[in-house]
């Protein structure tokens, strides 16, 4: 349950920022990186819902290749 | 620029190590990247990677599941909870509901969720009947819950808590003296959320080398080549290997987020018993959301027997370093992925699952099942 997933920002209404990552689509809770400043475009890695912190570009997508080879490894 | 997995390795091969040195994980996520990596059988024979606590749901009180249960049978609600969550047992007499799930397929309404958003989606969409959240998670999950009561949850939505710290159970190994390990490789999205500094006590009280970690190989890799120099060296320090995410102090937001929420409590594990100072329980400010004040009545102290595993099962050894998943008298003998017996092997946080999805099934002892631990 602690993996966070990386996402990108599309558009931020509120706490709430609509993200995609890998084609897929979800709303995610800002409410706690009320400390950072962040903006459509931006990456971010989100654990069950909540974006826990923000992350670049680069590491984001590091860390999706891990995920699709975990996938791929996986049961 | 950054190393490579093989020139990590390439690094570890060519140090001077001890005969045996074993490096400690507590979280299942670095379990599932060493294991799916094969890192065990690319690294040195004398390392030993044992995976300790590290999956919240192993952990999670029996009493607390039992009472889950027995709310969403007897009361009329609906439940919510992490999916790990449903396919745990509980210790009861034959033919009685052992879990979650098999509560629901008698008619409780039970729903699997991914996120707290969710709850709140539900308690919105049924106002007149009382939500129930079961919400068992290290920091990094209990964080978001209590976020979601700061920002306003809905009237009808109570959570029943079972948060737990990571770093008291690692104190706890280390201040009994029985820890097993020497060096430990800290998580990296609980140090994420509660800074790195947490994990401080590690070389300053215990005198043992301790890096956070990310989830990539080369991020493993890294932490574990800083902990063997450290070693080496004779130079113990707390090092970030994770410095993408992980600051000294962590997400401030988050934590005052959780000491407004909530207060750190004594706390049970399961099959462990009590840890000092290493649970989280709702303040008196959200009282109105809390299952336990709400429905008092489904809380049963009898049940509250430290050590509470299935007959025969290890899980608790497993979760406390002692053992190897497959050193469980259970493990491939009747506990499997398809009938787990233990909590350990439910959770995808849990090292025997992990180790189950790696390739391992054979119950023999110890390192030489080890080697087989990569993904088949």
């Amino acid at each position: 349950m602690c993996l966070g997933i990386p996402m990108q920002i599309q558009a931020i209404d509120g706490f709430i920022a609509h993200c995609e990552a890998r084609g897929v689509t979800r709303d995610v809770s800002l409410f706690m990186m009320q400390d950072e400043p962040l903006a459509a475009g931006d990456h971010i890695v989100v654990h069950i819902g909540y974006a826990i912190q923000k992350i670049s570009p680069q590491e984001a997508r590091t860390a999706w290749e891990l995920y699709d080879q975990m996938l791929a490894a996986g049961d | 620029m950054s190393r490579s997995a093989k020139q990590w390795l390439d690094e570890i091969h060519a140090l001077d190590l001890p005969d045996r040195v074993k490096i400690m994980n507590v979280c299942g996520g670095h379990e599932r990247s060493i294991t799916m990596a094969g890192l065990r059988t690319a690294l040195p024979a004398n390392i030993e990677l044992i995976p300790g606590p590290g999956c919240p749901v192993c952990i999670c009180p029996e009493e607390d599941i039992y009472e889950a249960i027995q709310l969403a049978l007897k009361e009329d609600i609906t439940l919510v909870a992490f999916g790990d969550m449903l396919r745990v047992p509980v210790n009861v007499p034959k033919n009685d509901i052992r879990s979650l799930q098999e509560a629901k397929a008698a008619g409780a309404d039970i729903r699997p969720i991914a996120s707290p958003l969710e709850a709140v989606l539900i308690a919105r969409q049924q106002p007149e009947r009382p939500v129930v959240f079961f919400a068992a998670g290290f920091e990094t999950t209990t964080a978001p819950v209590a976020a979601m009561l700061v920002e306003g949850a809905p009237e009808n939505l109570s959570v029943l808590l079972s948060g737990r710290l990571t770093w008291p159970a690692v104190a706890m190994l280390l201040d009994a003296d029985t820890s097993g390990f020497d060096a430990l490789i800290a998580p990296g999205h609980v140090a994420t959320v509660m800074g790195l500094e947490e994990w401080r006590f590690i070389p300053d009280k215990h005198g043992l080398p301790c890096a956070v970690a990310g989830f990539t190989p080369e991020s493993l890799l890294a932490a574990m080549y800083s902990t063997l120099r450290q070693l080496r060296e004779g130079r113990v320090f707390l090092d970030n290997c994770y410095p993408e995410l992980v600051r000294p102090k962590g997400n401030p937001t988050a934590q005052a987020h959780l000491r407004q929420a909530m207060q750190v409590t004594d706390a049970n594990w399961r099959g462990i018993g009590s840890i000092p100072a290493s649970g989280f329980s709702l303040r008196d400010a959200c009282a109105a959301h809390d299952t336990r004040r709400i429905f008092p009545s489904c809380a049963d102290d009898l049940r509250k027997r430290a050590g509470q595993m299935p007959p025969g099962c290890d899980c608790a050894k497993v979760v406390l370093g002692k053992i190897y998943p497959n050193e469980c008298r259970l493990y491939a003998s009747g506990c499997n992925p398809r009938h787990p017996i233990g909590p350990c092997m439910v959770s995808d946080e849990g090292a025997c699952r992990i180790w189950w999805s790696g390739g391992v099934r054979d119950n023999t002892q110890g390192k030489a099942a080890q080697a087989t631990a990569s993904p088949s």
